[in-house]
């Protein structure tokens, strides 16, 4: 099996040097190859899974080059190599035709197997070395494949921001890397894993455990990665990028961040703040990210912030120690948000042809804000809206763990499935139908078949990803906060919830005070949200700043 | 004694103001094979002096190296002549061969260190040689765009610029990652100025490729490098890549 896991990245390699070096003879056939590379590279993914279910997922490795070059063929990694394997399987099938009219056609088909090949090594990597060098190098070719249309200068421009935000986390990464060999004396994450944990807290650095410094440096690795508020402002302005690097990008790429946090949970439960920091910026990315999805009126952008909005929440799922459920969360929202960006460019043609405005309800309650006229009595609905989503999803956990609720996680994570279908419900008792009950109880069902669904996969995933019991019960603990307050945090957070609730159903009904004063601070909100919160237009302000600083210094210094 | 031959080194290893005479000794000499040698035996110089001296860095001259090396990659990110980029990038790399001269490192490795930093340099000075052959001038920002017209030549340009910032699996990114474990012995500080170091040269490097690769492309007709130059490259960049492959093992 050690073997194969070397293979997996090898194929492409090969496929992109061959695409290289007989470029002029290959013409349209690097496609070809390229595709049937793919193919054998995802077969190969499929069996390295298979191999490690089957041995009861015992991890397995390989050094090529004797401290580094180690490649691990774990749960994890064979996990992550078949999504990115399919993906990238997916993506090049795609590009055949859609790219065929764009110059350096082969040059992007090498690109994408070079693309490939750092992705299977950074996620089956079993040194810092070799993870450094595979996390280094996707950054550098995604600028590539980003700006990959070299006369455009807006596409090059975006490109530049994602790498520039890649580099600001590849340092934290590097930093992270040294202080780990510099406390453990070696480059091995399975030798460094295990003196974690038969000695944790054995080293301290400059007054904090070195876990703690380490956790946070490989947490801002984690962020720019993955788009976290303040290290966002790249992912929606890719969209000049072409449209199968986009879904290579936001189904392989930017979930990196739960993977890396997956790879070092050894060093995350040994921390007592980074989940928590993680849960916060998880959480603010979440909801900004939806916000700011919710103002696009392009659909790539809106579709690139609605993966910011995602991978806050599988940062925040990290926070919580829902280490597995972010996986389960990276590979479904990788597959949903694949399909949805290779299917953009269908609609936008559609829609060119087509006004497409369909006469349904839904359409003139959500786009037209046309509410029903009749409604059902408020207090049954109000029963069922808070009442219905807690008892599925309480049923649903009650299968899997009949423990749940000693895990704040759980707590956390299904107080949010609980915001959810209400605010579900809720939204559903104003819309018109001709059968209102009709309605609720679709709705019902599709809760609780989504909601059970994903329990139940991601209980499978916490079994295969963490078989050991006693981790879990550490991941768990280590993101837990003291009880007196979180049930405060809870009864807080759901009292203001409620209440929103409840204000906006008054107000609605009544016309409460302050209307005119509460729609001219909802205009400037809007205002707000538009232009992104100025970050960007203040991150654009430094950088200019920086080069007039620079030329400053030159002229100063007579360019010596 | 042993502090004064130092300062000395501080020359050849470019420390601020020093750093002044390497950049005005490589814009004095125009000529592509001197400036070459100039590049690979400069800092070699700076490494004989220090290792002579056998005493430990001080930790105040790391700290001064550091400034000088965000210095001038900092100052690189508006220079638009190549010339100037490659002497200003070189300079903030040797000046960061202090920080690994600190830690636990043979002169021989130090050495080769140093010649992992300047054969990168070297290939860009010729680079630019080609350019100059072809428009006059080596300058970002003039003629955009010869990623359409010079294909092989900005194959070329993106390997070398990659090599020179340090990318992996260049030499440049073992000598980078050493440095980077030295200084976070001593402090965070330390290490957290490398790493800017380090991202500075990332932009300088993005903003040298941008001025010339990306664009309208302009000047048609002028040729691109032959087929037997090209190989040329490749092979050097290709040595590179493996020089970088053996430094990484050598990190442990």
């Amino acid at each position: 099996m050690g073997q194969l896991i070397i293979l997996l990245p090898a194929l492409p390699i090969l496929a992109a040097l061959i695409n290289q070096v007989f470029s002029r003879q290959l013409g349209a056939q690097a496609a070809r190859l390229s595709v049937s590379t793919a193919i054998v590279t995802f077969v190969l993914a499929v069996v390295v899974l298979g191999n490690v279910l089957s041995s009861g997922g015992a991890p397995n490795q390989i050094a090529l080059g004797g401290t580094w070059g180690i490649l691990l063929a774990d749960p994890l990694s064979s996990l992550m190599a078949v999504l990115i394997s399919g993906i990238s399987l997916i993506v090049r099938i795609y590009s055949v035709r859609y790219m065929v009219e764009e110059r350096g056609y082969g040059r992007f088909f090498m690109l994408l197997d070079l693309m490939t090949a750092s992705l299977l090594i950074m996620v089956a990597a079993g040194d810092l070395i070799t993870l450094l060098v595979a996390w280094h190098l996707v950054g550098v070719l995604l600028y590539f494949l980003l700006g990959f249309d070299t006369r455009s200068a807006t596409a090059s421009r975006y490109a530049f921001w994602t790498l520039i935000t890649y580099r600001i986390g590849d340092m934290a990464m590097v930093l992270a890397a040294a202080l780990l060999f510099h406390a453990y004396g070696t480059w091995s994450l399975s030798d460094i894993f295990t003196q974690i944990s038969e000695n944790p807290g054995a080293h301290q650095y400059f007054g904090f455990a070195l876990e703690e410094v380490v956790g946070m440096l490989l947490a801002v690795a984690a962020f720019a990665r993955s788009a976290q508020f303040l290290l966002h402002t790249w992912l929606p302005y890719t969209m000049d990028g072409p449209s199968p690097v986009s879904a290579l990008m936001h189904a392989g790429i930017v979930n990196a961040g739960g993977f890396l946090i997956n790879r070092f949970a050894p060093v995350f439960i040994q921390t007592d703040t980074v989940l928590h920091i993680l849960f916060a910026v998880g959480l603010a990315t979440a909801i900004i990210g939806s916000v700011l999805m919710l103002t696009q009126n392009d659909i790539k952008k809106a579709l690139g912030y609605s993966t910011m909005g995602q991978m806050g929440f599988m940062i925040m799922e990290c926070g919580v120690g829902a280490f597995s459920l972010a996986i389960y969360h990276l590979i479904a929202h990788g597959l949903f948000k694949g399909t949805l960006f290779l299917s953009a460019g269908s609609v936008i043609n559609e829609a060119r042809q087509h006004d497409g405005v369909p006469k349904q309800d839904l359409y003139t309650f959500v786009v037209e804000r046309r509410p029903a006229i009749m409604r059902q009595p408020w207090l049954v609905m109000a029963g069922i809206t808070l009442a219905v989503p807690i008892v599925i999803l309480i049923l649903a956990h009650w299968m899997v763990a009949q423990d749940f609720f000693q895990k704040q996680g759980a707590i956390v994570l299904l107080f949010f499935g609980w915001v959810t279908g209400a605010q579900l419900l809720f939204t559903t008792y104003r819309m018109g139908s001709q059968n209102v009950w009709r309605l609720v109880g679709i709705v019902i069902i599709s809760f609780a078949v989504i909601v059970l669904g994903y329990t139940l996969i991601s209980h499978a995933f916490d079994l295969f990803l963490y078989p050991d019991s006693a981790f879990r019960s550490q991941i768990h603990a280590a993101a837990g906060i003291d009880v007196f307050w979180f049930d405060v945090l809870v009864v807080l957070t759901t009292a203001i919830i409620v209440s929103g609730w409840v204000l906006t159903y008054y107000s609605e009904q009544n016309r409460l005070w302050g209307q005119e004063q509460l729609n001219y601070l909802w205009l400037s909100f809007y205002a707000l949200v538009s232009r992104e919160f100025y970050l960007t237009d203040l991150y654009a302000w430094c950088a200019r700043a920086m080069l007039k600083t620079a030329a400053r210094m030159n002229e100063l210094l007579r360019w010596r | 004694m042993s502090q004064g031959l130092l300062i000395i080194a501080g020359l050849f290893l470019p420390l601020f103001p020093l750093s002044m005479v390497f950049n005005e000794v490589f814009d004095r000499v125009r000529a592509t094979k001197l400036r070459i040698l100039l590049l690979f035996i400069w800092p070699q110089i700076g490494i004989g002096i220090a290792h002579s001296t056998g005493v430990d860095i001080p930790a105040w001259l790391v700290i001064w190296a550091l400034l000088t090396a965000l210095l001038y990659g900092f100052r690189a990110l508006v220079l638009r002549e190549v010339s100037l980029w490659v002497s200003f990038l070189a300079t903030s790399a040797w000046a960061v061969l202090w920080v690994v001269m600190d830690g636990d490192i043979t002169g021989t490795q130090l050495a080769f260190y140093a010649l992992g930093f300047s054969a990168p340099l070297a290939l860009l000075v010729l680079i630019g040689g080609e350019l100059e052959k072809r428009f006059g001038a080596a300058y970002t920002g003039l003629y955009n765009g010869i990623a359409e017209t010079l294909p092989r030549l900005s194959g070329v340009l993106v390997f070398v610029v990659l090599a020179v910032i340090a990318t992996p699996v260049f030499p440049g990114f073992s000598a980078m990652i050493s440095a980077v474990v030295n200084a976070s012995y001593q402090s965070f500080f330390a290490a957290l100025m490398l790493s800017l170091v380090w991202l500075v040269w990332g932009w300088a490097g993005a903003r040298l490729l941008q001025g010339l690769i990306i664009g309208e492309p302009k000047g048609e007709g002028i040729s691109d490098l032959s087929s037997g130059s090209t190989w040329s490259y490749v092979l050097m960049v290709s040595v590179l890549i493996i020089c970088g492959v053996y430094m990484i093992g050598g990190l442990s």
